[in-house]
């Protein structure tokens, strides 16, 4: 549904557009769905022109069918592999986060979604020398957090300077900004978002639950709509920018208590990899332990997409982050069908 | 790269209207004219021109408020300082004191000093910068009807003596002159909600309400769960509203630089056969308070243990409530009025030497 206008195409001018009109064709659709000859009729108009019309709008509306030997050229070429800076959680994710795919984060409240985000922020940034643009919709992100974090891994504070410029930071709390925000990144302002320092390699979100919850529930059915136009646009900026994205979500439980991620099955299509963080609970501990738990539960790369894979991995979040547990089996790897 | 008519922010029945008349994508809106959109869509004049607002608004792309980390550091830095607690130990876990731009939620069980940390709050806010403060003013929400004043009278009463011991030079001393009672309870707004609708009301009024008193440095809401727990039969109605309800504290903590502390009931949850008492509202709501502060009693003893945060670590501290308000645990056991006194002295004069 395009409307027509006059100019789109040659041929294609304000007196046609307006004769069109008078025999109620509007769109696009409606003149490509229309009989060319009756129609030629009609507006007096001559056949060929009319023909020529049709061939050039449907050659600007259509989508062409790409070799898969390309693709896979474009793949080998443009495909970055970004690792998350934490040995445990890149072996669960197949090695890191991909270019041109969504990787969710699950989680409950405090089990360190947004610090995996400040990590992987932060790595990009340090380690890798890349900028990052980081959405943050809950007001959890602070600059010193980030510091801190950078603070283990260096001592130069002009280092320390540098990846906390790469680092670019959108604060937004509603659906609408995160979608003017994520349309206006799209329409090239990923590219400026670059200027000075490595190109963006990836858009972080925390989280996509805080701005779409609040659409969700009762009688209200106007935010399926927007949490798939969400959706798209990440998707389609992922994969035409090559920029790997990161979104996290929150969880509930299912009628068993089971912990499964938020957003309904609806969502459940749109992140290509999906890992759940749990708080590990020691039996022993008097306080809160400061150990975690990822679990990969949707996942098209490894093991084939029909098998849903959970495979556990303990990280910790400590002061520096990333300190991991020892190597002795910290990363147990267990391989089950889900229960689902 | 095109932009569907459905992503922008209009009302469902006008982005319907658009889609029905053959609109698609903002670049179709662009050139056009009110009357004509009028004549196409059917489209009151005044509908029109929103849309045209709302496309071309989004075209001129302001930069949406996108910042480098570096500048943020920055911002945080200078800008916002922490409201601190008079509880030394407290304070250094919050590192420095109650985060402004943030919002915090206190949980707890009745009796062990929710509202008392609010009351102590909503006067530490009023500490004048001199003193390491951020001498702003506190509008209290409050839902329980658990405000009582003669008790705030005894908190800022013992502020303004703490205060006064610290004086030092002459800008402490005409500081000193504005801060007391009379001020500190007529920098005090107080709103009283009796059910979540009031409250929904109040916090859609509240931006004007800042707008026209820029110095509201702390937003309390004591508490968010008792007139959410009543009157709910459909309970995704009320997690939408939750939900919406976090965002806009969110919107109106970080744009308007206050802190927000929501307190929070504690209700008991089944897990198998044992139960154990968990923050009430339902495990989503958890998501929405970027600190979770947790008071409880462990025998004799009161603690705070931060059990949710995106800047802190995990860790449990012990706290007391005098007559003075909300202080430092006596290390000795017994209750001693002075150790306290001269604990958040220090506090205090510590957040000042870094701050001034």
């Amino acid at each position: 549904m395009v409307v027509l206008r006059g100019g789109m195409c040659p041929g294609l001018d304000e007196d046609l557009v307006r004769g069109l009109r008078a025999v109620d064709i509007k769109t696009v659709e409606d003149l490509v769905s229309s009989d060319i000859e009756e129609l030629a009729q009609k507006c007096s108009v001559s056949y060929k022109a009319l023909f020529a019309i049709r061939r050039v709008l449907l050659a600007q509306h259509t989508a062409f069918p790409v070799s898969g030997a390309d693709l896979y050229e474009e793949l080998l070429s443009s495909t970055a592999i970004l690792s998350t800076g934490n040995p445990s959680l890149d072996k669960v994710l197949d090695s890191g986060l991909y270019t041109g795919e969504i990787t969710e984060l699950s989680g409950g409240p405090g089990s360190g979604k947004s610090q995996v985000c400040f990590g992987v922020a932060v790595h990009i940034a340090y380690h890798l020398k890349q900028s990052v643009i980081f959405i943050d919709t809950t007001g959890g992100l602070t600059a010193r957090r980030l510091l801190q974090m950078l603070q283990a891994e260096t001592n130069n504070t002009e280092e320390q300077m540098e990846a906390l410029q790469r680092i670019h930071i959108f604060r937004l709390f509603d659906v609408f900004s995160l979608l003017d925000c994520l349309y206006g990144l799209r329409s090239g302002r990923l590219q400026q978002a670059s200027v000075g320092g490595g190109s963006v390699k990836a858009v972080i979100l925390d989280s996509v639950s805080a701005v779409i919850s609040p659409l969700l529930g009762g009688k209200q059915n106007d935010g399926m709509s927007l949490m798939i136009q969400v959706a798209g646009v990440l998707k389609t900026m992922a994969k035409d920018f090559n920029v790997a994205a990161l979104v996290t979500n929150h969880v509930t439980r299912s009628g068993s208590g089971e912990l499964q991620p938020g957003l309904g099955v609806s969502w459940s299509h749109i992140p290509r990899t999906r890992i759940l963080l749990e708080r590990v609970e020691e039996a022993t501990a008097v306080s809160h332990s400061s150990l975690r738990s990822a679990t990969l539960i949707k996942s098209s790369r490894q093991g084939g997409t029909t098998r849903l894979l959970r495979i556990h991995s303990q990280i910790q979040l400590g002061d520096t982050l990333w300190a991991w547990l020892s190597s002795s089996g910290s990363a147990s790897v267990c391989v089950a069908e889900a229960a689902s | 790269m095109q932009r569907p008519v459905y992503s922008l922010d209009l009302s469902p029945g006008l982005r319907l209207k658009l889609v029905r008349a053959g609109f698609r994508f903002t670049a179709d809106l662009l050139d056009l004219q009110p009357a004509q959109l009028n004549a196409e869509a059917g489209l009151s004049q005044q509908e029109a021109l929103e849309v045209l607002q709302s496309v071309r608004s989004e075209r001129g792309g302001d930069e949406g408020g996108s910042l480098t980390a570096l500048e943020l550091l920055q911002k945080e830095e200078e800008d916002l300082r922490n409201i601190v607690t008079f509880c030394s130990q407290l304070d250094s876990i919050l590192g420095g004191g109650l985060p402004v731009g943030k919002t915090t939620e206190i949980c707890g069980a009745p009796g062990v000093g929710k509202t008392q940390l609010c009351l102590q709050l909503a006067v530490d806010v009023q500490v004048p910068q001199c003193f390491g403060g951020v001498g702003g003013q506190v509008i209290y929400i409050d839902t329980e009807g658990g405000f009582m004043l003669q008790r705030v009278v005894d908190i800022a009463a013992a502020a303004v003596r703490h205060c006064s011991l610290l004086v030092e030079d002459d800008e402490q001393r005409v500081a000193m002159e504005t801060f007391t009672m009379e001020t500190i309870l007529s920098n005090m707004f107080l709103v009283r909600c009796h059910d979540y609708v009031e409250l929904l009301a109040e916090l859609h009024l509240l931006p004007d309400f800042l707008s026209e008193h820029p110095s509201v440095r702390l937003l309390v809401i004591d508490s968010v769960a008792f007139p959410f727990r009543r009157h709910f039969d459909e309970l995704s109605q009320r997690t939408r509203l939750l939900n919406g309800l976090a965002q806009q504290l969110i919107t109106m903590a970080t744009s308007r630089e206050i802190a927000v502390v929501i307190t929070n009931q504690m209700t008991t949850q089944l897990r198998g056969s044992q139960s154990q008492l968990v923050p009430a509202l339902g495990e989503n709501w958890g998501h929405a308070p970027t600190t979770r502060l947790l008071l409880y009693w462990a025998g004799p003893q009161r603690l705070a243990a931060i059990f949710k945060s995106a800047g802190h670590m995990d860790s449990t501290v012990q706290y007391q409530i005098t007559s003075e308000g909300f202080r430092d645990a006596d290390q000795s056991e017994q209750p001693q009025r002075k150790r306290p006194r001269t604990h958040s002295i220090q506090s205090a004069a510590s957040q000042r030497d870094s701050s001034c």
